[in-house]
This record gives C-alpha cells, sequence and structure tokens, in this order.
C-alpha cells in the first residue's frame, strides 16, 4: 500500500513541486498551508511522514515541529525539515526554546535546506519510509 | 655690629697717649699712629672700626688720609680733629665723606658725643646692610617662585591640546598658544599684544564674545557650545568652545577663550558612518541573494513540475508548473522594478489627480487577495480633499505597498481568532497636508523590526519580501517632499500614515 506524505508549506510553489515528486514516486501527497492546519491534518490523516517547512504564518514550523515531538501519539512520525533556513539558525532557535520551555527537543531526522533536486529529496523519503 | 677697635692719628703724641687712656678706660681698645703714613698702614693691617685723626700732620695730613682710607672702605667713619676755625679744611674733609668733626683741644664729651653718633651711623648701616641684603635675598627668592610659577603657568597654557586665546579689557590679544596659532593659522609674533578680538575672529565669533562680557556682570563660564570656525585663510574649523569672563575686583579685566579642535573626532565620525554604510551594503547584497535564491527555486520546482507535465503528457501538472514559472518570472521583474526606483532619482510628475479615486484603485486590486485570506477591506474618504496637484504614480506603488504589507501582517499574525480587518482612510491633516491611513489589526511590529523598517533588504517575511518595499515607498514619498510615519504595538496591528504636500486644484 502507498504509504501518505504530508507537505506542509505557505508557499504554493513548493507545495506543487513536492506533491509532484511525491506522485512520480508513487506516494499519496497530502498537503497543508499552515502549522494549524498541518496539525489537523495530522490527526485526521495519520501520515506515514511530514515534510515542513519553518517560516509561516499562523503557527510556524518551529512550533508544529516542537509539539509533534513532544506528543507521544506523534512522536514516532518522521519528519524531513524543509526549508529555506539554515540548519544552524534552527538549531538555535530550538535550544532557545529548549532552555525557555525546559526538556529538550530531538533535532530532525532530516534537514534539507532548499534548494534541493528532486532526487534527493526522494533519496531522504526512501531513506525514512523503505 | 659692635664697635670697638679705634683708630688714633696725631703727631703729637701726647694727644694720643691722653685719647687713647680716655677710651680704653671707655672700653675701647685703641691702636695708635703717629702720621698720615702709618695711620694709613695700621687702618690697613688693623681694620679699625673708627678713626680719629689730626688734620694737621706732617707729610700725609688728615685729609689725605681720609680720602685714602674712604678710598679703601667708604664705610669706615672718619673723625676729624681741626683747628679753631678752619672753615676750608672743613668743607674738604666733608667732600671727601668725614663723619664727624672735632674742635681741638679735644674735649671727652665732644669726642664721646662723635664716637656716639660714629658708631650709631655704624650700626644703622650694619642693620641696613643686614636687611638690604635680607631683602634682596627675599626678592629673589620671591621672584624665583613667581618665575616658577608663571612659567608653570605658560607651559600648561603652551602646552594645552586645546586653542587658547585671552584679551585683556581692551580685547587686545595677550594670550595665544600653539594650539591657537594651529587653529587661526597666525604666528603668535603677528597676534600677541598687537591684534584684537576683531582681527583675530570673524565678526560672527568676536560678537558672541563681546556679548557675553557685557552680559555677565560677574565671573561666567560659557557652557560648551559647538561652531564652525572660519579662519582668515579660509578654513572650517569645527570646534567646542567655552569663554570665561574675567574681573578683578569687581572690574572687567578680559576675556579667556578656549577652543577644542573636532575636526578629528569629525572624521572619525564620518568614517563610522561610512563603514556601516558599507556594511549595509553588504546587507543588502546578502538580502538580495537571498531574495534572488528564493525565485530560483521557485522557478526550478515549477521547470519540474512543467518538466513532469510534458513527460505524462498531464497538461494539469503543465499548468500548475508553469503558473509556478510565471509567478516567479513577475517577482523578477518587481524586484528589479524595486531596484530601478530605489536607485534611481526620479523627480515627481506632478498632475491634477483624485486622490480618492487612486485608494479606490489600488483597493479593488488587493481585495481579490485580502479576501482569500479572510482579510476584510474597509474605507473611509475625506471627498473634500477634491482634486489636488500630486504624482498619482507615487501615490499608487505607495498605497499597494503599504496595503499588501499589512495584508500579510493579518496573514502572518498568530492570533487566528481575530476578525482581521484593514481600514484605509484619506483626510486632509494639519500643516497643510493631504493624509492616507493604512491600519491593520494583524501582527504587529517589536522595537527591533521597527527600526530596521526603513533598511534596505531588510525583510521579516522570510524570504517571500524582497526588503525593498517600504525603503522604496519613503523614498517615493520623500521626494514628493511627503512624510511617512509609522504606529505600531506587537500584536494590535500597524498603522502607517503618509502624507504629501496639500496643492489643491479649484
Amino acid at each position: 500500500m502507498s504509504k501518505k506524505v504530508l507537505v506542509v508549506d505557505d508557499d504554493p510553489d513548493v507545495r506543487s513541486f513536492v506533491v509532484t515528486v511525491l506522485e512520480e514516486n508513487q506516494y499519496i501527497p497530502l498537503i497543508a498551508q499552515d502549522g494549524i492546519e498541518g496539525f489537523e491534518m495530522i490527526e485526521k490523516e495519520k501520515p506515514d511522514l511530514v515534510i515542513l517547512d519553518v517560516l509561516m504564518p499562523r503557527g510556524s514550523g518551529i512550533r508544529l515541529y516542537r509539539k509533534l515531538k513532544t506528543d507521544e501519539s506523534f512522536n514516532q512520525i518522521p519528519i524531513i525539515m524543509f526549508t529555506g533556513i539554515a540548519l544552524r539558525s534552527f538549531l538555535k532557535s530550538q535550544k532557545a526554546l529548549d532552555e525557555f520551555k525546559g526538556g529538550e527537543v530531538p533535532e530532525p531526522d532530516i534537514y534539507l535546506e532548499k534548494p534541493v533536486k528532486p532526487e534527493e529529496l526522494v533519496a531522504a523519503i526512501k531513506k525514512k519510509l523503505d | 655690629m659692635s664697635v670697638n677697635k679705634i683708630l688714633i692719628v696725631d703727631d703729637e703724641e701726647i694727644i694720643v697717649k691722653v685719647l687713647s687712656m680716655s677710651l680704653r678706660t671707655d672700653g675701647y681698645e685703641t691702636i695708635a699712629a703717629h702720621s698720615g703714613e702709618q695711620g694709613l698702614e695700621v687702618f690697613k693691617s688693623e681694620s679699625p672700626d673708627i678713626v680719629v685723626t689730626d688734620i694737621k700732620m706732617p707729610g700725609m695730613d688728615g685729609l689725605e688720609l681720609l680720602k685714602k682710607i674712604k678710598e679703601i672702605d667708604p664705610e669706615k667713619e672718619v673723625i676729624i680733629v681741626t683747628g679753631h676755625g678752619d672753615i676750608d679744611s672743613t668743607i674738604t674733609a666733608l667732600q671727601y665723606g668725614a663723619s664727624d668733626f672735632i674742635n681741638k683741644p679735644v674735649r671727652d664729651e665732644a669726642l664721646a658725643i662723635a664716637l656716639d653718633r660714629a658708631k650709631t651711623k655704624i650700626d644703622i648701616r650694619a642693620k641696613l646692610k643686614e636687611y638690604t641684603e635680607n631683602l634682596e635675598f627675599k626678592v629673589a627668592e620671591a621672584t624665583e617662585e613667581i618665575r616658577r610659577k608663571s612659567n608653570f603657568q605658560r607651559l600648561l597654557i603652551r602646552s594645552s591640546n586645546d586653542a587658547i586665546v585671552a584679551f585683556n579689557h581692551d580685547w587686545k590679544v595677550v594670550v595665544y598658544n600653539p594650539e591657537a596659532a594651529t587653529m587661526f593659522g597666525e604666528a603668535a609674533k603677528d597676534v600677541r599684544s598687537k591684534m584684537t578680538i576683531d582681527d583675530l575672529y570673524t565678526p560672527q565669533i568676536a560678537q558672541i564674545f563681546k556679548n557675553q562680557a557685557k552680559e555677565e556682570k560677574q565671573q561666567n563660564t560659557l557652557p560648551w557650545r559647538e561652531n564652525i570656525i572660519k579662519t582668515k585663510d579660509g578654513r572650517q574649523i569645527p570646534v567646542r568652545y567655552t569663554s570665561n569672563v574675567l574681573y578683578e575686583k569687581g572690574e572687567f579685566v578680559g576675556t579667556v577663550n578656549f577652543f577644542h579642535n573636532l575636526t578629528e573626532i569629525k572624521r572619525l565620525e564620518k568614517e563610522l558612518v561610512q563603514s556601516e554604510r558599507l556594511a549595509a551594503v553588504g546587507q543588502t547584497v546578502s538580502g538580495l541573494a537571498h531574495y534572488v535564491k528564493n525565485i530560483l527555486i521557485g522557478l526550478q520546482g515549477g521547470s519540474y513540475v512543467v518538466d513532469v507535465g510534458i513527460a505524462k503528457n498531464n497538461t494539469e501538472k503543465f499548468k500548475t508548473g508553469w503558473k509556478t514559472i510565471k509567478r516567479n518570472i513577475k517577482r523578477v521583474g518587481d524586484l528589479t522594478q524595486d531596484l530601478l526606483t530605489y536607485s534611481k532619482q526620479r523627480e515627481p510628475e506632478f498632475e491634477v489627480c483624485l486622490p480618492n479615486d487612486i485608494v479606490e484603485d489600488v483597493i479593488e486590486l488587493v481585495t481579490d487577495v485580502a479576501g482569500s485570506n479572510d482579510v476584510l477591506i474597509s474605507k473611509e474618504y475625506d471627498n473634500s480633499i477634491g482634486e489636488v496637484m500630486a504624482d498619482s504614480q507615487t501615490i499608487h506603488r505607495s498605497l499597494l505597498n503599504l496595503i499588501n504589507n499589512a495584508i500579510d501582517a493579518c496573514i502572518e499574525d498568530e492570533d487566528i481568532s481575530k476578525n482581521h480587518k484593514i481600514k484605509v482612510k484619506t483626510y486632509v491633516g494639519k500643516d497643510n497636508y493631504f493624509c492616507f491611513e493604512v491600519k491593520d489589526n494583524g501582527c504587529g511590529m517589536d522595537k527591533d523590526i521597527q527600526k530596521q523598517l526603513f533598511d534596505p533588504m531588510f525583510s521579516s517575511k522570510g524570504g517571500k519580501g524582497t526588503g525593498l518595499g517600504l525603503l522604496v515607498t519613503s523614498k517615493l514619498i520623500e521626494e514628493h517632499n511627503g512624510v511617512i510615519e509609522t504606529k505600531t504595538s506587537p500584536g494590535e496591528g500597524s498603522t502607517f500614515t503618509i502624507k504629501l504636500p496639500y496643492e489643491k486644484v479649484n
């Protein structure tokens, strides 16, 4: 059975690109435009993998990432961060949030900095799902 | 000094004997000589305090002896013993500096009186000498102290990094240190006690100090101020200066001015501004690169989708990919236009236009985007504005930028319970401006963002903005002699107001 992959990104260009890549590789694409919609989709559709942008309106990727990693019902879902933000900046903000909120959230499984070639994206998905 | 050695000179031995005896009983030490020549010898070897000599003697007489003694030591007291009525000799003796005269025959009382007088004179002279010597020493000491002090002060004034110029009550230069010479470009020798305040300073500066002297009736220091000094040779020197009016016992005695040269400080300030500008250019380039990278990502993604559409003969995919490509081509176009607007000096093209109509056009352009993001746009027009002379393009682009920003601020807002709305208002403002106000209740901005708001390539939209929008807007408004104002509060929204000079067309 084909696996479900959720793309959470506010940029329609990125969404159509990732959706096309997923379709071409026989995954079932799901889409959400922001963090809040993303979480609703995860609760409803239980995707096998989440591809997550960092900077988005309405509940950023940073917030959704922490929410998923600290919730036992979701923390097994692999997440690919897919963003224009440098990993260093992302980790710095995570560390700041760790200190602020207490506890420690694990680093993302895979962190892809845009631009990403279709093959690279596919390789990253395969690594997590196959 | 006690007097006790007396030389008695007389060719008559008996007189010498009698006088010696009489003086010895009074406690004096006496030496005797029987001729002028002998007297001189004894005087040289014994150095008596007082000499008593007969005037008439064979060989060297008393007058001659007196003269020789006075030549050796003018301070010795010589008492002359004369015969009765010898006026001529007496006058000559006086001329030679005799201290006193006793008539022959010598009486004890007369001699005692003469000796007393001589002694008193010697005492006084001794005291005077002591005082004089002391005084000389004291004066030398005081002079040295004054010299040291004045030397120290002179060095102090000389070595000061500030230019120091002082004037006396006639406004003549009395102090002019080397730094002052450097600053004003006039050599000290041509200035000190030669120039007046009007010769040295430009009228404007001279007037400041003259007024101060006129107004201040007591010693008072001017607070440090800044000014540009123009020198006679045409240099302009930025200075901090102060001045002190000097009084002595309530009398105006002069003024002293201090100038601190700010040229170096100003140069450093300029350098700092320059390096900040360079840093801003660096930021601009990296911001620009970031934005271009985002366009590239869009184009690459779009072309991939187009490729898939072609390969699979899937029109839907083809259309989606093509839309992405077109959207990113438009972003390149927008960026180019923003960059051109920002970099080119453009004169506003004034024409008759209706501000309210321009607002209406702009709102129509953005209504779709706003609607699809659940943002409500309302408007309030002041119809009294009417027709004005203005550059409609400036108004159009500025408003479009501001309203687009407002929509973004609503979309970015994390508080989704709000009913997001934007109000666009026109009105006639104070100071002859007509105004546009764009008010949103979106995310607002914190102080950091607000500070960078008009910086080139600063964007809070995470790579989705060129970072030129507000920069371009403020440039357009400035070229139109207008003002742009911001009020914002994080979480509550922002208000941007554009004010343009109101030139109504009847």
